[in-house]
Formats: structure tokens, sequence, C-alpha cells
């Protein structure tokens, strides 16, 4: 009578190193990652929507009311600060102008980004097309 | 002769189900957040309700409280931020994203924004959030 062996078992191959690598990469991205919901507001003018506008509008940019940033974030119009309200009203009072009615902002450096974006936010609630934001230059 | 058999083993906990929930998780993590805002330092985006949707890549700009700045996660100065992207537009005109903290002073940010205009970038935007922290 022949005995035979049987063949040993073959070992599956071990998963705990792939858990181990998974794990890992799990807690890399949720280290890594950023879960906020977020979106852009173009910062840049580009030449040739510049162009097109002013082509549209001549003469707009010297009918553009200036609204003062104030460090404290409250927007001032000539010499007074406005309120949410009288701000929206004279908005949308530029707004109503169509092309022509462009808002220049002239923000304190003090001031900060949360209230130049609320009244950027406020701005686009009104309809207003064009709002531009001045920048100082150093002086020597 | 009396032949024991060898007491059972007794079987593995399978640990394919955890494989299974991790790589769930790990797919979950990986289609919910974004990799390409992370600055050295902590950045709260401000809260803007009239932004558009920010498309993933292009470079990011990170600007802190306290008016640190860093180039795609990397924290140098300003110059050195205006000099890389000034570099990167000579080849091509990458979409710059500028990352500030809604804390930040605008004498930090309006500047950096002048001169990345002034580099000719065409395309520069400001990071908004519209999820309250």
């Amino acid at each position: 009578m022949e005995l035979t062996r049987r063949p040993p078992a073959r070992s599956l191959i071990s998963l705990v190193p792939l858990v181990d690598v998974l794990l890992i990469m799990l807690v890399f991205f949720m280290v890594t990652s950023t879960y906020l919901d977020l979106d852009m507001i173009p910062a840049v003018e580009r030449a040739e929507e510049e162009a097109a506008e002013a082509a549209a509008a001549p003469g707009a940019a010297s009918g553009a009311l200036l609204i003062r940033l104030a460090p404290d974030g409250r927007a001032w119009l000539r010499g007074r600060p406005l309120s949410e309200a009288e701000l929206r009203a004279v908005l949308a009072e530029r707004a109503a102008a169509g092309p022509a009615g462009e808002v220049s902002v002239l923000a304190s450096p003090r001031a900060e980004v949360q209230a130049l974006v609320a009244l950027m936010d406020l701005a686009a609630d009104t309809g207003l097309a064009r709002l531009r934001v001045l920048r100082t230059e150093a002086g020597p | 002769m009396k032949l024991s058999r060898p007491p059972a083993r007794e079987p593995m906990e399978t640990i394919v189900a955890m494989i299974d929930v991790v790589f769930f998780l790990l797919v979950f993590f990986m289609l919910i957040g974004r990799m390409d805002a992370n600055a050295p330092f902590e950045v709260v985006p401000p809260l803007g309700l009239s932004g558009i949707e920010l498309p993933g890549g292009g470079v990011m700009v990170a600007v802190g409280a306290d008016g640190q700045t860093a180039l795609n996660g990397v924290e140098m100065g300003e110059d050195a931020i205006v000099a890389a992207l000034a570099a990167m537009a000579a080849e091509r005109d990458p979409p710059v994203r500028v990352n500030a903290h809604h804390a930040a002073a605008l004498g930090h940010v309006l500047p950096l924004l002048g001169r990345l205009e002034d580099l000719g970038l065409g395309d520069v935007a400001l990071v908004v959030t519209q999820t309250p922290p």
C-alpha cells in the first residue's frame, strides 16, 4: 500500500498589510483635505472684458461712486457712515443706472477681507455689474 | 493506542468586513474633500454668497490672519511668491486662487492682488465659502 501525504494547504494571502495601508491612506486624506464648500470671486478684470466695457459705456468711469471701507468694516459715503439698508439703497440706485453705474471701493488697509467680501455680496445682490476695488500705492 | 485529535483552531475573525468599511471611508473622504486649499497655517476663507464654483487645480496662494503667505502649501514671503508666479506666467497663464483668512487685513491682500495683476495673470480669484465656520 502506498501512502501519500496530502499536499499542504495553500496559505491565504494575508490581508493585514492591506488594512494597514488603507488605514494610513484614510488618516492621510482625513487630515490633509479641506471639507469646506469653496467658491471664488474673480479678482482681476480680463483685458478683453475691460476693453469691451469701455467701448460699451464711454465715460462711465467718470461717474463712478466712491465708497470708503473703514477699518471697522463700515462703508462711508460722502463723509458719513452708511447703515446696511442705506448702502443697499445706494448700490441698487447705481445698479439701476446700468453699465454707467460703476462703484469704486477705497478700502482701508486695516479693514478685514470679510468686510470687503460682504460689500461684494451686497453689490451682487442688488445687481450691480461693476464694482472696482481701488488700491493705493505706497509713497517713496 | 489512543490517538487524540489536535484541538480545533478557532477561526480567525474575518477582516474582510473591516477592509470594506475602511475602503468605503477612504473613497468617501477622497470624494468630499479637496487637497488644493492647504496652507501651513490656519486659513478660514471669508463667508461669501456671490461666488461661483471653484474648479480644482491652479496655483493656491494662502494669506493668514497675520499676513503670513504661502504658495501651494509652502510658506514663503510675498516677494518669493510673486517671483515664482512670474516664472510660471512666462510659460503659461496659470489660474491663481488667493485663499485669504477672513480676518486678514486688506493691507496684506490687496497689494498682493495688485502685484499678481501687474504680472499679467488673467485668472486670479479670491476664495470664499458659503459654509459658516
